[in-house]
């Protein structure tokens, strides 16, 4: 056994009320590391790709990686993959918090749930043993009451839920870990929904990995942690959280603005930033467990109609969603609407773009006061929009067309709505615009969930935030509204963040630490031995393995593609006059993959990948 | 005719160009408080010494702009301190100051939010350094 593993992975089946333990050989494991490209390896070996995302034959998967619960900075991480419920595509999205590192101390690597159980249930796992249990008093409760619920007992415990989103199988809900934490996007909260899952719970008392060089593993360790301290972005990263962004991003025309119609609002930003955040409403920084950075928000509004009790405030994406996508300027609305999303258990991205999109159609005249039952929905008018959130949630009135995301809901409505959707594959885009900064449209238009940003670490290297030119041939400083050279950056960037993700380890201290650093802590746990070569090789295996997901259910050239909104440049503001040239970034990008005319990954790179199998799939 | 970089008549021109700007004045209304820049020796380009910068800026004027000591300089507000090749590279933008600071090619003693809210500003000034006809030190070396 490779270090840093615990050695065994739990499979569930809720249909049957069973569970077992398996194992997977070394080789796989050091092919496949772990987190979403362990799941997908383990998906494509052993399920249906084609069942329907809702059903019973489609797992969840919840897996860490050989670096989480090792005490390194930001390998709290953990992913949570399927098929996705909300894109019909592959789906993951990863989580901070303490989850992971818990499911280590029970001695699994990773935990896959099949089936569907009859009536609502918990699943527990402590390292004396698994338990399902009745969860028909939490059903219906929302994940803040339902995580409370459940640690009553024993405060150690760490939690995953869904709340009443997932129970009604919104396409766009979310799974909360201890109500701070979030695996959001692609709607995994849905699958768990229809799974009758209410929670997972887990505690660990004595399981730890070995590592395989423990003298190596300290000594990388001093490293990072200095150079932690060292970093001016995890300071801003501190002090202002993810929201640092705001200010910035309006300048340089990353932050979206009136459903991705307009730009240029600095005062806008300036109300909504993390410095604002910081001055008003902050109480404390809250940090994931085994992070010295601490980006994560605790907020508390005291007074005024959008009051709110301290507890888990808004990240950036938040902030621009709920905030500049509906020309709100009030912080505290912000902060409700996190609230309310983090309670019902839905991913603040496609919530939010879906109510935006429902405002600019409500300003057109193609939605009416009748229809949303009475709500005004003008731009920032927050009441409105909080009462949609809610109903979204519930499925109730127009929010049973939200539900879904705004894709399912353009296709439904008609008229005018699929063009003002901003999408890739089904699933909505960050609040990154690719008009400001070219490589976070290719990105976008390539990354295996739909439009992403966290899939890669594009953000970082295109945005400046970090430059890693003992990787691969970059610049320090790259400008925003160009494409030319950035098929290359945004695809040794894929391979790295991949990596990252593989490992389960945060983006954030990755970005703050040379990866010198990250490389040698990574061998030492492992003892895989690995140079730069062979990590970012990983980072492309695993690209390629998720794309041929991907195509075995229909996904090709067609489906790389910048909506038409993204293709329409704006009038004001940072990325004025922009947009991608997407036939460069694609021609370029596709040669650096190895994807043929039709976007599938061609037979040699299979091959040199040691994708055999996929390879006898896909021709 | 060229100025010398990081003298005091060359702090003299940059203050001016400050001043000449019409937006300035608008954009750095909120900005209160001195900024000094420390660039470090690098005596292969012809700078032996550390040398240090004063400026001090309030809502939208400037004051003193004076080439000073360590002590001054870091009585500022806003420390900066960076090699010489990097300052080089933020006066001709082809490093971003910002990004600069990220990745640790800069380094700040101050309070980062205000920065990160005062953004506009910063940017301003660092655009109108590129104004100043510039003469470093190691294009005299050459």
């Amino acid at each position: 056994m490779a270090g840093g593993y615990a050695g065994k992975f739990l499979r569930v089946n809720l249909t049957e009320g069973s569970w077992s333990d398996f194992t997977l050989d070394h080789d796989t494991l050091k092919r496949f590391i772990g987190g979403s490209c362990l799941a997908a390896k383990l998906f494509l070996d052993q399920y249906p790709l084609d069942a329907d995302p809702l059903s019973p034959e489609n797992p969840l998967m919840i897996m860490t990686g050989p670096m989480v619960g090792s005490g390194f900075p930001g390998t709290s991480r953990f992913s949570v993959c399927a098929r996705s419920p909300q894109t019909g595509i592959w789906a993951e999205s990863a989580c901070g918090g303490t989850f992971g590192p818990e499911l280590k101390r029970t001695g699994y690597d990773g935990v896959v749930i099949e089936g569907r159980s009859q009536d609502p249930v918990t699943l527990t796992i402590h390292d004396s043993g698994v338990r399902i249990s009745d969860a028909s008093s939490l059903w219906g409760r929302d994940i803040y009451e339902a995580t409370d619920t459940l640690k009553a007992g024993d405060k150690s415990a760490k939690v995953l839920a869904i709340g009443p989103a997932g129970e009604n199988l919104a396409r766009i809900a979310a799974i909360g870990n201890d109500k701070g934490h979030f695996s959001g996007r692609a709607g995994l909260g849905a699958l768990m929904g229809s799974k009758n899952l209410k929670a997972v719970v887990v505690r660990g008392t004595s399981a730890k990995a070995a590592k395989a060089d423990d003298a190596g593993f300290k000594a990388a360790m001093k490293t990072a942690m200095q150079e932690i301290k060292d970093s001016a972005l995890a300071e801003g990263l501190h002090m202002m959280g993810s929201d640092a962004n705001m200010d910035l991003g309006m300048v340089t025309g990353d932050v979206p603005v009136k459903n991705w119609t307009s730009g240029g609002e600095f005062d806008l930003a300036s109300n909504l930033s993390g410095p604002t955040m910081r001055e008003k409403y902050l109480t404390k920084a809250h940090a994931c467990t085994n992070c010295p950075i601490a980006c994560k928000r605790v907020v508390k509004v005291d007074d005024g109609p959008f009051a709110t009790a301290e507890g888990p405030g808004p990240e950036y994406e938040t902030c621009a969603v709920f905030g500049t996508m509906m020309m709100n300027p009030d912080l505290t609305a912000v902060i409700k609407a996190n609230e309310l999303c983090n309670r019902y258990g839905m991913d603040t991205i496609s919530c939010g773009s879906a109510v935006a999109l429902a405002m600019e159609l409500y300003e057109k005249g193609e939605i009416t006061k009748d229809r949303l039952g009475g709500l005004d929905l003008s731009w920032g008018n927050m009441d409105a929009v909080l009462e949609l959130v809610r109903q979204t949630a519930y499925r109730e009135g127009f929010g049973d067309i939200l539900a879904d995301g705004a894709v399912h809901a353009a296709r439904r409505l008609g008229g005018s709505a699929m063009d003002a959707v901003v999408h890739v594959k089904g699933l909505e885009a960050p609040m990154h615009d690719p008009r400001g900064f070219h490589g976070m449209g290719l990105a976008y238009m390539m990354s295996n969930r739909g439009a992403c940003h966290l899939q890669h670490f594009v953000l970082a290297t295109e945005q400046g935030m970090a430059s890693w030119p003992q990787l691969f041939d970059m610049k320090d400083d790259y400008e925003g509204t160009t494409s030319v050279g950035k098929a290359w950056l945004v695809y040794n960037s894929e391979n790295y963040g991949i990596l990252a993700n593989s490992l389960s380890i945060c983006h954030y201290v990755a970005y703050s630490i040379r990866p010198e650093t990250l490389r040698d802590a990574f061998n030492a746990i492992t003892g895989f031995g690995f140079d730069f070569a062979e990590l970012l090789s990983t980072g492309m295996r695993d690209w390629t393995l998720k794309r041929g997901f991907n195509n075995l259910l229909g996904i090709s050239k067609k489906d790389d593609i910048l909506p038409k909104r993204i293709m329409t440049a704006l009038e004001e503001g940072g990325a004025a006059g922009s947009v991608p040239d997407t036939d460069l970034l694609l021609k370029e990008y596709y040669a650096l993959r190895g994807l043929d005319e039709r976007g599938f990954p061609k037979e040699d790179v299979l091959v040199r990948l040691g994708l055999n199998e996929l390879k006898e799939r896909l021709y | 005719m060229p100025i010398k970089a990081m003298t005091q008549e060359w702090m003299d021109a940059y203050k001016a160009a400050i001043q000449a700007d019409p937006e300035y004045k608008s954009i750095a209304k909120d900005w209160e408080g001195s900024v000094s820049l420390v660039v470090n020796p690098d005596p292969a380009r012809n700078v032996p010494e550390p040398i240090y910068l004063f400026m001090d800026y309030w809502h939208g004027d400037v004051g003193d702009f004076v080439v000073c000591d360590k002590e001054k300089a870091e009585s500022a507000k806003f420390v900066m301190t960076g090699d010489y090749a990097r300052w080089k590279q933020v006066a001709y933008k082809e490093l971003d100051a910002t990004k600069a600071l990220l990745q640790g090619k800069l380094k700040m003693k101050g309070d980062l939010p205000y920065v990160v809210r005062n953004i506009k500003t910063v940017n301003k000034v660092i655009d109108l350094l590129g104004k100043v006809d510039t003469l470093w030190p190691d294009d005299d070396h050459q």
